[in-house]
């Protein structure tokens, strides 16, 4: 399949004014988004995230390397026609309404009057502000002002979305129904690149993620990959387990852990967890529930951030 | 053209909700109250038998007819004009780019597929049109009131407002390179006003450059004239334009190309080195 985002040695320096002092923002970071995929993009301040989305959008140029996005470079306009964005701390012009807004930049995105009012009905709808389509933004809550930038993203039917912290100030619910609403974009085609602080809706939306780490991508993979701890651990609770059944467990090679009435093991491949189950099995123990044990990607973006060098998960090395 | 329509829309929708709009009409229609109520004329068998203005006796004599009545305070009017309308335009459109250039509002507008320079050049004629309306009305209204209280309707009036337009897009474009470069309102408003006061105090070129001591600072002074827009000269020829033939020899000799030509010269170098730096910009 076609990537419709595609991001190869992409690198991006920063001079001082007398260009004396120099930041490298990227040095030299690769991805690739393709349609229908919600891709997360994680890092922490500083690590490059928005000026990644910047140089997509043509909003600053990059030093070195390629940016496409479906397939023209960023740098040509019409790369832009089928992109919508949600830059973090939007401020659309306080003085229209919900409509004019929609009118004023689905027109500026190429769309016919009728067009723009068809599609902001339904988007209103989608984003639960149709009672407030003909009040002014200035009367707007951040969350009801942050649903109606999706909208305004979303307003020309794009093939490609970038969102900066979409649910900044959003309630728990509001969350849900952006979640819902971006999942539904997906599975309409829609590649969406998700820039958040907020690992917990990262892990609950995205299908891939990227971490940045010092202007290069420290990993990427799937969520599954990357929250997959190394070497198998499972949660096993089962009655009776007497101190005998745990020595033979170790004795197979296994960790064991006692943690609050439940067992957390350690093993080497399926067949070994199964050599376990025969034994608790065979002393005469009952199974009640036997599942994985996975970290959180708070988790791995924590030891990320801090390590120095880490490998995770059959994904790219983290570099010094 | 829908980036253009929807620039027009949103400056006129920001003019608006800002009270810019209602502030520009309502000190228009202010002067235009003032105007209307300045002028009694007494005319009696389509004859100019007295007028009053401001309240004082104009003296009349057999040659004194009304239509050189109306002339000669419409050719008074339009100086006053030139300045009302160019220091309101300044004041109601130097913010556009500013605005603009704020974090989170021109991530809002670069991001569709618009090229910077139609997006720049949008907003500019958009706010030419909102200056020009203002023209319109104001010369316009003060037109109609003549023609009703007179029966004189002097065209030359009307047009004169395209040369104010013409110094406004001046201006403007100065405004937007500032705008631009600065991204501060109150930076682009002032320094184009002191471009215009600069421009005015330039008209005496030939008796600074003579009484200044060195050679380099009279050629700097003579440059400076030529670059610079002829903020002076086009104002006579505003007054000498609605005059038309009986404007005073010193005055009818500005209504010469060289003002308007290197006045537009500046305003069009003035808008091509925005939009190349408007390109460039990295936001």
């Amino acid at each position: 399949m076609t990537s419709v985002i595609e991001v190869a040695g992409l690198r991006k320096t920063f001079a001082s004014r007398l260009g004396k002092a120099r930041i490298t923002a990227l040095d030299g970071i690769d991805f690739s988004v393709q349609p229908g995929e919600l891709f997360g993009l994680l890092g922490p301040n500083g690590a490059g995230k928005t000026t990644t989305v910047k140089i997509l959008l043509g909003l600053t140029r990059a030093t070195e390397g390629s940016a496409r996005v479906c397939g023209l470079p960023v740098g040509d306009p019409e790369s832009r026609r089928t992109v919508g964005y949600l830059p973090e701390g939007h401020r659309i012009p306080s003085y229209l309404t919900a409509n004019q807004a929609l009118a004023i930049f689905g027109r500026m995105s190429g769309m016919d009057k009728k067009a723009v009012q068809q599609r902001s009905g339904e988007l209103l709808e989608k984003v639960r502000l149709t009672p407030w389509a003909d009040i002014r933004i200035k009367k707007f809550s951040k969350g009801m002002t942050q649903r109606l930038g999706i909208a305004c993203a979303l307003v020309h039917a794009p093939d490609v979305l970038l969102l900066d912290e979409p649910t900044d100030g959003v309630d728990p619910v509001g969350r849900r129904e952006i979640r819902d609403l971006l999942r539904e974009e997906a599975r309409g085609g829609t590649a969406i690149l998700l820039n958040s602080h907020l690992l917990s809706e990262i892990e609950l939306t995205c299908d891939r993620v990227a971490v940045l780490r010092g202007g290069r991508v420290a990993v990427q993979g799937t969520i599954e990959e990357l929250t997959r701890r190394k070497g198998a651990q499972y949660k096993m609770v089962a009655t009776p387990v007497d101190e005998s059944l745990v020595a033979s467990f170790r004795e197979s090679g296994a960790g064991v852990e006692r943690v609050n009435g439940h067992m957390l093991v350690s093993v080497d491949d399926l067949q070994h967890l199964n050599t376990l189950v025969d034994r608790l099995r065979a002393s005469g123990g009952v199974l009640s529930e036997l599942s994985p044990v996975r970290s959180t990607l708070e988790d791995v973006f924590v030891d990320l951030v801090r390590a120095s060098d880490v490998m995770v998960g059959g994904t790219e090395e983290v570099q010094p | 053209m829908k980036v253009l329509v929807s620039s027009i829309e949103d400056v006129f929708r920001e003019a608006a909700a800002r009270w810019t709009l209602i502030a520009y009409f309502f000190l228009s229609s202010l002067f235009l109250i003032i105007f209307a109520s300045a002028i009694n004329l007494d005319i009696v068998d389509g004859a100019l038998a007295g007028a009053k203005l401001f309240g004082k006796e104009v003296q009349m004599n057999d040659s004194m007819s009304i239509e050189k009545l109306v002339l000669g305070f419409e050719t008074g009017f339009s100086a006053i004009l030139y300045f009302l309308c160019t220091f309101m335009a300044i004041f109601a459109t130097a913010h556009l780019v500013p605005r603009l250039q704020e974090k989170g509002t021109i991530d809002l507008y670069l991001s569709r597929p618009v090229s910077r320079t139609g997006l720049l050049l949008s907003r500019y004629v958009a706010g030419l049109i909102l200056a020009a309306t203002n023209i319109v009305y104001l010369i316009g209204s003060i037109w109609a009131i003549v023609v009703w209280k007179t029966g004189v309707a002097n065209p030359r009036f009307l047009l004169a407002g395209a040369i104010i337009l013409f110094v406004i897009a001046t201006l403007l474009a100065f405004a937007f390179l500032v705008g631009v470069v600065t991204s501060s309102t109150a930076v682009s408003i002032m320094t184009t006003y002191g471009l215009f006061f600069f421009a005015l105090m330039l008209v005496a070129h030939e008796r600074i450059e003579a009484a200044v001591s060195k050679e380099w600072q009279a050629t700097l002074i003579k440059t400076l004239y030529w670059v610079i827009p002829k903020t002076a000269e086009l104002g006579q020829a505003v007054v000498a334009f609605v005059a038309g033939e009986n404007v005073p020899a010193r005055v009818a000799a500005v209504l010469t190309p060289a003002p308007f030509v290197t006045t537009a010269a500046f305003g069009v170098a003035c808008l091509v080195l925005a939009s190349w730096m408007f390109q460039r910009k990295e936001f």
